[in-house]
């Protein structure tokens, strides 16, 4: 380290226009993460923050909630497994509202749940609802933004019913839609109203069954039932329409920085490196090791990528507070820290090539040589 | 009288199959304590040869070269390179310093790397400064110097680690004659207080007035020619 802290001090300019660029990357880098987790969050909190594990779906569902059906016989089985608490219906539909007080039309999803189960919303502000209740919904607080308060009265565009809000929950969005919780009662009720009349009367199937399970669980139901799919929670969220679309694209301008990264730093410390192959050839002549002339390049590398990488994180959180609450911004510590490591490493995978250059060059050139 | 340098019967030939020169063909040479040694020859005779051969960085085609008593022969890279840290010091044609060093820093550098105490380091760097006449210039970067004054603090770094032997490879190819002559006569002042030895390598026939030996690199070998000293 002694050279290369020495050469930054002298050439601090250089150094400087290399740290800039460094901390521009490192910080689109922690930004467009952070932008691809707010925006994977705001499309599928819903999803994440249920406590369920697993999840039942029909075998030819593609693992597609509302695509796959399921009635009791399923919730039986499932239950005879894992015990009455840990199986619980869910029943998706996407539907749009209006608000009869606000002039708003809102597309939302409705998630038809048992009110005691492990499924129910945890309201924030105003009340629950039970299972017995009627006319009553739990809403997503982002439906706010609409005008919709407490004691709202919501109309359901397709089925012409309406609630009314008796509650908020946080960060219940499905697809990017806000979240609308009722209760089976009510499901009953909207489906056969729209449906082919009282034949059917018992009981509506529902979409999916939601499980807190182990892998053995898991196995047996599946052994127990034909015709169904037990998935993950993660390949539940990759299902939901347009999650993986938006994530994949955003994934990649990820991918494509960290290239970007190693390259831009690669061709600068290799340009740099070549203009000093006659100093390298004097410091091998006089006796400095090969392996000391690497851990300076690398050092250097080191320096520059851990310092741009640390100013660029104020910056994220800077930023992150300037924000504005409609934009969806979300950094976790483990995703900072395996951000911070992917870049260093991608810096220290480009000074490579400048290590390789630097081995390459012979200590004979210190002799006979005019020069600086 | 013990043999700082000692090359026996040393070779080096450049090329293979039918284009093969050789540079330097039986060549012999002993050089012992507080001896000065100058090699001359014209261009293109084979003195940077010689030098790295001497100098450790080339290996020669046969024969056999000793450092200090040391043999060359079977040594690998990195014993090599160790064996130049601290029985080596080099001067090379126009200084070359390590820009971005200052000039303390330019010794404190190879005592670093030979492992040395750093307040015995700093001891020695100002000793070394100071006898040289630049140690009002130690904070200074090369860039900031003049051509005989970045010589002269060469020569400083060429004995830093107390080395057995210099070789010195045109070191007043970049200066003016009355420089030059200066920092001949200061790498002769060390040779003689520090008990080693020195090895120049030069074209120029006016600065031998300090060497105890002038041999002339004629044809791969090297012939003494006392009377040739001129005297100014
Ligand atoms: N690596 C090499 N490969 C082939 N020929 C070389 C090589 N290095 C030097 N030579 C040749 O050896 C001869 C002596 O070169 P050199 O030792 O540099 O002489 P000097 O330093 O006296 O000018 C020259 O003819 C040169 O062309
Ligand atoms: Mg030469």
């Amino acid at each position: 380290m002694f050279l290369a802290l020495r050469e930054i001090r002298h050439s601090k300019a250089r150094y400087m226009l290399i740290l800039v660029i460094l901390l521009l990357v490192s910080f689109l880098v922690l930004f467009v993460t952070g932008l691809a987790r707010g925006l994977a969050y705001a499309n599928i909190s819903a999803i994440e923050n249920m406590p369920s594990n697993y999840y039942v779906v029909q075998g030819d569902a593609d693992h597609t909630f509302r695509r796959s059906q399921l009635n009791d016989a399923e919730l039986k089985a499932a239950r005879a497994v894992v015990g009455d608490k840990n199986a619980t219906p869910l029943a998706v539909q996407m539907s749009t509202i209006t608000a009869a007080d606000a002039d708003v039309k809102a597309d939302i999803t409705f998630f038809a749940v048992d009110m005691d189960g492990m499924l129910a919303p945890k309201v924030i502000q105003g009340e629950g609802i039970s299972n017995e209740s009627q006319g009553s919904v739990i809403v997503d607080q982002k439906l706010e933004q609409s005008g919709i308060t407490i004691g709202s009265t919501i109309r359901d565009q397709a089925s012409g019913m309406s609630w009314k809000v008796a509650g908020f929950v946080q960060d219940s969005s499905y697809s990017h839609t806000p979240v609308v919780f009722i209760n089976n009662r009510d499901w009953q009720e909207m489906k056969q109203g729209v449906g082919q009349g009282a034949a059917e009367a018992q009981s509506v199937p529902y979409n999916v069954i939601a499980l807190h399970a182990d892998t053995g669980q898991v196995k047996e139901i599946t052994g127990q039932l034909d015709n169904v799919e037990v998935i993950t929670q993660k390949q539940a969220i990759s299902s939901i329409p347009g999650y993986s679309a938006e994530q994949n694209s955003l994934l990649m301008m990820i991918v494509f920085l960290f290239v970007i990264a190693a390259f831009v730093l690669a061709v600068f410390f290799y340009v740099i490196t070549i203009q000093k192959t006659s100093q390298f050839g004097i410091l091998k002549a006089m006796g400095t090791k090969m392996s000391y002339l690497a851990w300076s390049v690398v050092g250097q590398v080191m320096i520059l990528s851990v310092a741009s990488l640390c100013i660029s994180l104020l910056l994220t959180f800077g930023m992150n507070r300037a924000l504005p609450e409609s934009m969806p911004f979300q950094l976790d510590a483990s995703t900072i820290i395996l951000t911070s490591c992917l870049f260093v490493a991608m810096s220290l995978l480009g000074a490579l090539i400048s290590v390789a250059k630097v081995a390459k060059v012979d200590a004979l050139e210190a002799i006979g040589r005019t020069g600086a | 009288m013990s043999a700082k340098l000692l090359m026996k019967q040393v070779t080096k030939t450049y090329g293979d199959g039918d284009s093969t020169l050789s540079v330097l063909s039986n060549l012999n040479l002993q050089v012992n304590e507080g001896e000065f040694v100058a090699v001359l020859g014209p261009s293109g005779s084979g003195k940077s040869t010689f030098l790295s051969a001497a100098g450790a960085l080339l290996t020669p085609t046969s024969g056999e070269i000793f450092i200090d008593g040391e043999s060359l022969t079977n040594k690998d890279k990195g014993e090599l390179t160790k064996l130049r840290l601290e029985k080596i010091g080099f001067m090379f044609q126009s200084a070359q310093l390590l820009p971005y060093l200052k000039v303390e820093e330019q010794l404190l550098y190879v005592a670093r790397l030979a492992k040395l105490d750093t307040r015995e380091a700093k001891q020695r760097a100002a000793y070394l400064l100071k006898r040289l006449e630049i140690w009002e210039r130690r904070d200074r970067y090369p860039e900031q110097l003049s051509g005989g004054e970045k010589q002269r603090v060469a020569i400083a770094r060429a004995w830093m680690n107390k080395p057995a032997i210099l070789f010195a490879d045109e070191p007043t190819a970049s200066l003016d004659f009355n420089r030059g002559r200066e920092v001949v006569r200061m790498i002769a002042d060390e040779v003689k207080s520090e008990g080693k030895a020195a090895v120049m390598v030069t074209h120029d026939e006016r600065m031998l007035e300090w060497c105890d030996r002038v041999l002339y690199l004629e044809e791969g070998h090297l012939i003494e020619k006392k009377s040739l000293v001129t005297v100014h």
